[in-house]
């Protein structure tokens, strides 16, 4: 398992350094932003605003897990496609979920890694000016994107995979689809009755990928 | 070491070969020869498990291969077309990701290998030649000591020097560690110094399977004058071409049997010629040009 | 792995199949309904009714009789004040009471409630206005408080806690019998309203408190509630008239209005109402109230009198007739799957068949 992480690290390192950086960066604007209305409006005016409109003020901070889950995907899975490289991942000797699975072990680890320290570094900022409640509102509110962030990791590592490109079509229109369920509201803390029930869904993703992988074996083409 | 039972598979409506069955003995290189479109990738794909045939079954040391154990993987080398490998990983980093898969992995047949590329260690694959590529492609498969070695198409992309220095040394080590090797190549004037039998395919169906010594001796080139009329149909005559009466065709026959036959249907011929080839026109003779 | 991947594809794609086709069918099929504006006037003592059909205005009444624009206008003279006045029609007296302009703006009033606000979540932390500054306009305090195991009072600009005054409070709390936890907190606390009743609280035990801080100090009054009343919501109301202090509902969801200062229940005098469910709005003067509620189904209305909220007249309109695509909409998918609610804004997948 380990020589996997090995080798996806050589081959993803810059993009999740770059991932790391970017997701860090998106932060700290957030933290400045706040900073910047306290400093002009008083903090009285950041809770008010927090506890009558539906103002969270991490708001940019929506699509960034999204993107960069993407991204992830396609970085790790389509250079195994190209010249069908997973072949020899696949001729490896060991079994096709170990190799698979470790590949997205790894991605799915590092980017959970990267929302850990996003919402923890959030949490350390936030804690400083608002009361629990608030920090529990603004990230109860932000968790369903970046749980959003490792489900568009798992649909487009399987997208990726696919080997046929009439399949792959019908896939992403499916993945387009599902991440929308993510994005539906605006309002803060709408999904926190839904959330863990995404939370399994995302778990099961995981399985989509596998499945393109055993496609691939049959030899599916266009 | 490797069977295959009445192997049929089609691309969608497109039939690509039905009932193909052949062997591969332990110890002997083989090679499979055919023209582009006959099937040789096709083949390569189902023995090394990336492509379910529409019917027939493939066994590798009397496993088969879809269900085949992980473990059984360790003893089989797979060079993919074109030597496809992971160029984001430079030599070293490579070897050391392949190593821990293999418990007869033999690093110093790698980097022997290597020491003739004029490459630095940290250089990445993607910045390596196409020759330089298919050295490290075939080291990795070395130092994996595997006992069976399946090729495809190795040849592609080399110029004559790297493949020289592939063939040579695939040989140097398949004969002394007694190692099966199937390939495929559309390149054919290199064969004859690596492969001990070979299958030559043509559309759809196996033209010929035995050892290259073998065919050579028993192929004959015929060359004769036509002294009036036209030449018939004769199935033991590959691809006959005719200009101004003269005749060129292959054929197994022995000289003499070709003379009776020519006699027996009263051919009018004079100057009856007959030479032993290279495999390049034994292949085009079976083939033909087109 | 492999099956367990299909069996996820097609959930998913039956899911959104069964989510984005009849939501497309009613994207491509909506169609604008109009509801008439139906008010109570105690000039007739009947509903007016002003209806829009084609974008020519038509005025009536429940019995069927026809006004022009201004009949209609001065049949409900207090929400019709302002054209009144302009066009100098505005009577002096009503029901032998007399009115001004004045008088009739402070007794004026538009309540409204929805599901969506009721259900909404909101940060359990709530800003205590000073009710009694001695300034005319209200101002937003520097702190909130949370009712945890006691009152307490965070100061917003240091995120940090004020023990003194948490301490003074809680004291004030427990000693009129406040239990703790607080089971319900009510109030509004905005600096855009004319004057500040602070809190209504129910306890631990379902005891009603009036809290609010009046100068500097707490003030907490226990409510004497009507014995079988188990109160579940509150709406505080800080209309002008200063005639009620809120709006309430119970668990039989009857409908009650709690009076300023004598802390009095009056019960009002309509059908069973669920906050949770049903939408409500109240338009009213010194006389009368129209309440209209809407349960998603049909929209009913009621005028009760402002004095002892004694009904007045009902009426139910079955919200506007389903237009023939929504009809065959039922049909072409009796199997849909919602994940936003009328009723809250919470995102969570339904399953409805059949009905619209």
């Amino acid at each position: 398992m380990f020589v996997f992480f090995y080798k996806e690290w050589i081959k993803t390192r810059y993009y999740f350094m770059a991932a790391f950086v970017l997701s860090l960066f998106f932060c700290i604007y957030c933290m400045l932003n706040i900073n910047r209305v306290i400093e002009l409006k008083g903090a009285a005016h950041v809770w008010e605003v927090m506890l009558q409109r539906d103002a969270i003020f991490i708001q940019s901070l929506r699509f960034v897990p999204l993107l960069l889950g993407i991204l992830a995907g396609i970085v790790q899975f389509a250079p195994e496609m190209q010249q069908k490289r997973i072949k020899l991942t696949l001729h490896l000797p060991c079994s096709a979920e170990q190799s698979v699975g470790s590949m997205l072990l790894f991605g799915a680890g590092l980017l959970a890694m990267l929302s850990a320290v996003n919402l923890l570094l959030l949490y350390t900022f936030l804690q400083r000016h608002f009361a629990s409640e608030l920090v529990r509102h603004i990230l109860l509110t932000g968790a369903v994107w970046y749980v959003a962030g490792l489900t568009a990791y798992f649909f487009s590592a399987w997208i990726c995979l696919e080997p046929t490109w009439k399949r792959r079509l019908v896939n992403l229109l499916v993945a387009t689809g599902a991440l929308r369920v993510f994005f539906i509201s605006e309002t803060p803390e709408a999904y926190n009755t839904f959330l863990p029930i995404l939370t399994v869904y995302t778990l099961l993703t995981a399985a989509l990928p596998f499945w393109s992988v055993s496609r691939f074996k049959e030899g599916q083409q266009d | 070491m490797i069977t295959c039972k009445n192997l049929t598979h089609y691309y969608g409506k497109r039939l690509i070969y039905e009932n193909l069955s052949f062997n591969v003995p332990k110890g002997r290189i083989l090679g499979l020869l055919g023209k582009n479109g006959t099937g040789k990738t096709t083949t390569i794909n189902i023995l090394s498990g990336f492509l379910k045939p529409h019917a027939g079954e493939c066994r590798i040391f009397g496993e088969e291969v879809q269900n085949m154990k992980p473990i059984t993987r360790r003893n089989i080398g797979l060079l993919i077309e074109g030597h496809v490998q992971y160029t984001f990983m430079n030599m070293e980093q490579i070897e050391r990701f392949y190593a821990p898969f293999y418990p007869k992995w033999n690093r110093d047949v790698y980097y022997e290998l290597l020491k003739k590329l004029n490459v630095a260690s940290h250089q990445r694959i993607s910045r390596m030649s196409c020759g330089q590529r298919s050295q490290v492609a075939l080291g990795l498969i070395l130092a994996q000591n595997p006992e069976l070695l399946i090729l495809d198409d190795f040849s592609l992309g080399l110029d004559p020097g790297y493949r020289r220095l592939f063939i040579d040394y695939l040989r140097d080590f398949a004969k002394s560690e007694g190692k099966t090797v199937f390939l495929t190549s559309h390149i054919i004037q290199d064969m004859e110094r690596l492969i001990d039998d070979c299958i030559i395919m043509d559309y759809g169906r196996i033209l010929t399977q035995q050892p290259v010594n073998n065919l050579l001796e028993k192929y004959f080139q015929y060359t004769f004058t036509l002294t009036q009329g036209s030449l018939p149909y004769f199935p033991e005559l590959f691809y006959p071409t005719i200009s101004r009466g003269r005749v060129e065709a292959g054929s197994f026959l022995r000289p003499e049997e070709m003379r009776g036959m020519l006699d027996a249907h009263s051919v009018p011929y004079t100057g009856l010629k007959w030479t032993h080839v290279s495999l390049e026109d034994v292949f085009i003779g079976l083939t033909g040009k087109y | 792995m492999k099956t367990l991947g299909k069996i996820l594809f097609i959930f998913t794609l039956i899911v959104l199949l069964l989510w984005l086709l009849p939501w497309t069918y009613r994207f491509l099929t909506a169609t604008s309904s109009n509801s008439p504006f139906i008010l109570y006037s105690g000039i007739i003592n009947d509903f007016a009714i002003r209806d829009r059909t084609d974008g020519e205005a038509s005025y009536s009444d429940l019995s069927g009789n026809r006004y022009t624009e201004a009949q209609f206008d001065s049949i409900l003279p207090l929400f019709y004040c302002r054209q009144l006045m302009a066009e100098e029609r505005l009577p002096d007296t009503l029901h032998g009471i007399a009115i001004t302009p004045r008088s009739i703006q402070t007794g004026n009033f538009i309540f409204r409630m929805t599901p969506l606000t009721v259900n909404a979540r909101t940060v359990p932390l709530y800003p205590l206005l000073e009710s009694m500054s001695g300034r005319v306009d209200l101002e937003m305090p520097d702190d909130v408080f949370r009712m945890n195991g006691r009152m307490e009072f965070i100061d917003m600009a240091s995120n940090s806690i004020k023990e003194g005054k948490s301490r003074q409070f809680t004291d004030m709390l427990m000693k009129k019998g406040f239990i703790f936890p607080a089971r319900l907190v009510a109030g509004n606390p905005t600096v855009k309203k004319d004057y500040d009743e602070g809190y209504l609280m129910v306890d631990h035990r379902g005891q009603l408190f009036h809290v609010k801080q009046v100068k500097s100090r707490p003030y907490v009054r226990p409510i004497e509630v009507p014995t079988g009343v188990d109160i579940a919501h509150v709406f505080v109301t800080e209309f002008r008239d200063r005639r009620s202090l809120a709006f309430l509902t119970d668990s039989e969801q009857r409908f009650w209005v709690l009076r300023t200062g004598t802390y009095e229940f009056v019960q009002v005098d309509i059908p069973p109402f669920d906050p949770k469910t049903m939408s409500l709005t109240i338009i009213g003067n010194m006389f009368d109230w129209t309440l209209i509620v809407d349960n998603g189904h049909k929209k009913a209305f009621y005028a009760v009198s402002a004095s002892d909220c004694k009904s007045l007249g009902t009426m139910e309109r079955a919200a506007t007739a389903p237009s023939p695509a929504r009809e065959i909409g039922k049909y072409v998918f009796p199997v849909r799957i919602e994940f936003s609610s009328t009723l809250n804004k919470d995102i969570f997948p339904k399953l409805t068949l059949g009905k619209w």
